[in-house]
């Protein structure tokens, strides 16, 4: 065991608050953006190069749940209960955001949506049906998957090339832009509901989290059986990879009710991962991220506090809010900031220094 | 455990059935508007229907969720669980939610779902489950299934559109209601115009509030002159029972029974106890725990109604009967 590091990674902190809990968190691909979203509908822009902060939208009595930014920076998503699409259109340095037209869909609240890495499709988890919206032609593309249930669940792979999606009893893999007519979906049956899915970046491995508490993790790029792990708490809510590749593959981060857990591949047989218990949160764990260009892993609880380990599973410094739990959490893409909302609407920016030997 | 929630803290949540045309929408718009001092929280299942300005009323496409193995007791409300997590970020901007089922939607899937998921037991708590009758038009479509697992799932009953129908019918329709489902709350309406008082706040799943009922209901003689699938049957025991017998019959019951039982409500007087012992149960689920002592003036013995299918009223006795201590 190493002694923990004399100089804590955060000493000082920004924040401010919006009027409900807050639900979502986005930073732009070249950090100088960061969009805040609330359960009463407000979205609040933190621009950091003009070094102004701009509310695109107010309380609505109508909650935004998701947000992103397209890879190139270009378009600002934002859906939520209203069951509409927003989007913004952001032009250069001192061009303020332009809202364009809301598209609605009409299948109720949306909770699910993922802009492709290195593209502009927006994939859109309406109801059943996945859609894509393409930021090229400013419209939706004719080709839709269409799920057995709701799609509780959306991920595309790093580099772009294919989309996951999950409902109650199946879990689709699509490669909806390689080929024309695209490929049919691949459909895997699961015994429950994936609720969370996420794609390595090295590697190309797929982790689904699943209501009935057991984790499903498919080997590199996706091919043959997963292997799957049981007997977590509680439903396997919030998952995240490292950027980094291990021997085998990136360090795995699981989250079921207040028990974070991390998982290393030691081998490529049925007993291949080695999962290390993270003790420190009393209450639910509700977000997961990994500093990006590193093993650092960030977990926010309902407890109100959100802890910072290493790769290997060790507390480096826990960061307290001021009572209410965490929703969400956000790094900045070169990792030296990372952003936390709270339920009770207070959004918390922390600068980060980069541990020695995590660097 | 420090953090969790008490019963006060969790959200109330009153289930809303009933019969196409049984009066829920009307029944909901009422419970909208009315100045009760409650801000409500709506699920709607039936679209469109129900537009209040500045109320939440959300949509949910009704989706079942079928967990280990099929399995009736483990079947519960996908939609819910994720339109209730969405709902519950906004906690702070209402006090009561309420979800309105379709007209043919079994109740007991909405019930487990309270139950089952972690989330929803932690942060909400069943307040009762209000199913609305049409007196009008419910004799018309008694063999329903749904209809029948609607009265069956009942802690309200509102007899509605008593305007349209004379006494006597209304009096065949409620003997007959009554049969099937003796613990309920009877409330009788026009236009589905019951006191709110009577349909919101009932802690019909609290245990304390098991068999709270008109104290002469078990001695009435129920008719069975109706060969309805679903019923009820009452037993009463005197001498106190024993534990482990008791304990060994009723889990026993329910995992060979469950599918058929809808619901279970009992006081028990166990031998060398004190205190009361209160249970309740749906499909599998069971829940009791020691109450309170029993007070001197109270007459102790064991009272317990189960509400079912195809229940076959002497074996129960006589399973029952065998649990005497």
């Amino acid at each position: 065991m190493e002694p923990p590091p004399t100089v804590p990674l955060v000493s000082k902190r920004l924040c401010g608050d919006l009027q409900q809990a807050i639900t979502a968190l986005a930073w732009s691909p070249d950090g100088e953006f960061l969009v805040i979203a609330s359960a009463g509908g407000e979205l609040l822009l933190l621009d950091f190069r003009a070094g102004c902060e701009e509310l695109l939208r107010g309380d609505r009595d109508s909650s935004l749940d998701v947000l992103g930014f397209s890879s190139d920076g270009q378009f600002l998503v934002a859906a939520g209960q209203s069951g509409e699409l927003l989007l913004w259109e952001l032009g250069g340095p001192g061009i303020r955001p332009m809202a364009m037209d809301p598209i609605p869909l009409g299948r109720g609240w949306i909770d699910a949506v993922a802009w492709q890495p290195r593209g502009l499709q927006l994939a859109v988890a309406a109801g059943r049906q996945l859609r894509l919206w393409d930021g090229a032609s400013r419209q939706w593309r004719d080709d839709t998957l269409d799920l057995p249930g709701t799609v509780q669940a959306l991920a595309w792979s790093a580099d772009g090339g294919q989309l996951a999606a999950s409902c109650h009893g199946e879990l689709a893999l699509w490669r909806p832009c390689l080929s024309r007519p695209p490929a049919p979906p691949l459909r895997n049956t699961i015994a429950s509901a994936g609720l969370a899915l996420v794609f390595s970046g090295p590697g190309n491995h797929l982790a689904c989290g699943l209501l009935d508490c057991s984790l499903l993790v498919w080997p590199q790029g996706c091919h043959g059986q997963p292997w799957q792990f049981s007997g977590f708490p509680a439903k396997v809510r919030h998952l995240a990879w490292s950027d980094q590749p291990g021997r085998l593959a990136p360090l795995l981060a699981s989250a079921s009710k207040e028990a974070v857990v991390l998982w290393t591949q030691v081998s490529q047989d049925s007993h291949a991962w080695k999962p290390k218990p993270l003790f420190w949160h009393e209450r639910r764990v509700n977000a997961l991220a990994f500093m990006p260009g590193s093993n650092l892993l960030a977990s926010g609880s309902s407890d109100g506090t959100v802890a910072l380990w290493d790769g290997r599973g060790q507390l480096l410094q826990p960061l307290e809010g001021e009572g209410p739990g965490f929703n969400v959490l956000a790094w900045r893409p070169d990792g030296r900031h990372l952003a936390a909302g709270d339920a009770q609407g207070r959004w918390w920016l922390w600068p980060v220094a980069v541990p020695a030997h995590e660097a | 455990m420090a953090f969790a929630s008490s019963v006060a803290e969790r959200l109330p949540v009153t289930v809303l059935t009933g019969y196409l045309g049984a009066g829920k929408t009307t029944l909901l718009n009422r419970i909208l508007t009315h100045e009760h001092g409650l801000k409500v929280a709506v699920i709607v299942n039936e679209f469109g229907e129900v537009g209040i300005d500045n109320q939440l009323v959300v949509d949910a496409d009704e989706e079942i969720f079928e967990m280990n193995n099929g399995c009736i007791c483990c079947t519960v409300r996908g939609d819910l669980i994720r339109i209730i997590g969405n709902l519950m970020k906004r906690r702070d901007h209402f006090d009561h939610l309420v979800i309105e089922t379709t007209g043919l939607a079994d109740p007991a899937p909405v019930i487990q779902t309270f139950f089952v998921d972690e989330d929803l037991r932690d942060e909400l708590r069943l307040d009762a489950v209000v199913t609305l009758v049409d007196l009008v038009n419910v004799q018309q479509h008694w063999e329903a299934e749904e209809v029948q697992e609607q009265l069956a799932f009942a802690d309200v009953l509102v007899l509605n559109k008593a305007d349209l129908v004379d006494e006597a019918q209304r009096l065949v329709i409620e003997r007959r209601v009554r049969a099937m489902n003796p613990v309920a709350r009877l409330l009788t309406s026009a236009n589905a115009d019951v006191p709110m008082q009577q349909i919101l706040g009932v802690e019909a799943f609290e245990l304390k509030r098991a068999l709270s009922l008109d104290p002469g209901f078990l001695a009435e003689e129920h008719d069975h002159e109706h060969d309805d699938a679903v019923g009820s049957v009452a037993l009463v025991e005197e001498r106190p029972m024993d534990p482990e017998k008791f304990g060994g019959w009723i889990s026993d019951l329910v995992s060979t029974r469950g599918p058929d039982l809808f619901r279970m409500k009992g006081i028990i007087q166990f031998t060398g106890k004190d205190k009361r012992y209160v249970l309740q149960s749906v499909h599998m689920l069971l829940d009791g725990n020691f109450d309170r002592p029993w007070k001197p003036a109270e007459r102790r013995r064991t009272e317990l109604v189960i509400i079912g299918r195809d229940l076959d009223a002497a074996g129960l006795q006589a399973g029952f009967g065998a649990c005497v201590a």
